[in-house]
């Protein structure tokens, strides 16, 4: 079952991406900032997309992005930035540090499905 | 400004504070999504029974195999609404919530009495906390009403 690592520092919407990922057949690896993202990627865990939210303590998603690059497992990971922000400075900010895609919330599950099973599809 | 006009003012400041973050806090409505979720998962099991009942029943009611397979759309039908009610609400409730937090930390810095001389928290200190570019439109539009005249 593909691997999908979800980060966002609200329990509810962890709650709430886990729940419409796992009902689509995805397997869901969460993490409440960036630094718990990448702890998740260092204990093995081999997402095939990451969604991350933008606005997190400790590491935000940018410096996520960033620090993932670096990593050899998650070097070409396609990752989705799922955020409030949808100004064209944080998307440019996004994109440069190696994010592929971007959803402004509130997204609909069928938006966010369809992202997810165009890079993954689930089996 | 006076001392005790501004120590007044931080006065407020750390209530308002303090109350916006009691607001923060009970904007948490877990336990509702969580109802919300465990109710799509039990329609999802009740949706899959009634379809493998379909397959194997073999029953010849005509009246309650017509019923069984309108319920079957039924069920998938209000599963899928509640989970985009319950997925696009727990968004906006975050969204309320970051923008309390925002409230939050800004009267919090504007409650601190001893900021360096000539310091003071600005309204670009405060766009630095938004979150949302609906935010940061609300912010302009708002300056320029009031520098207008």
């Amino acid at each position: 079952m593909p691997v999908i690592l979800v980060l966002d520092d609200s329990a509810t919407m962890v709650m709430s991406l886990s729940h419409i990922l796992k009902g689509a057949g995805y397997e869901v690896e969460v993490g409440m900032n960036g630094r718990e993202g990448i702890t998740r990627i260092s204990e093995g865990v081999k997402p095939s997309v990451i969604l991350t939210d933008l606005n997190m303590p400790e590491l935000d998603g940018i410096g996520f992005i960033k620090e993932a690059r670096k990593i050899g497992s998650t070097k070409f990971t396609p990752i989705i930035v799922l955020t409030t922000e949808s100004g064209g400075r944080k998307r440019d900010e996004a994109r440069a540090a190696g994010a592929s895609g971007w959803l402004t919330k509130p997204a609909e599950p069928n938006q966010l499905l369809a992202v997810v099973k165009q890079l993954c599809p689930a089996k | 400004m006076s001392v005790t006009k501004e120590a007044n003012e931080h006065l407020v400041c750390a209530i308002l504070a303090e109350q916006v973050a009691a607001l923060r806090d009970r904007m948490d409505a877990s336990a509702a999504f969580d109802l919300l979720w465990r109710t799509t998962a039990l329609l999802s099991w009740l949706s899959g029974l009634l379809a493998e009942n379909q397959r194997h029943g073999g029953q010849s009611n005509p009246v309650f195999e017509r019923e069984r397979a309108e319920a079957i759309v039924q069920v998938a039908a209000i599963r899928t609404e509640l989970d985009e009610l319950a997925f696009v609400q727990a968004q906006r409730q975050d969204f309320a919530r970051q923008i309390a937090d925002c409230i939050v930390t800004a009267l919090e810095r504007m409650a601190v009495a001893e900021m360096p001389r000539g310091t003071s928290f600005s309204s670009g200190d405060l766009a630095a906390l938004y979150v949302s570019e609906d935010q940061r439109k609300l912010h302009d539009s708002v300056l320029r009403r009031l520098t207008r005249g």
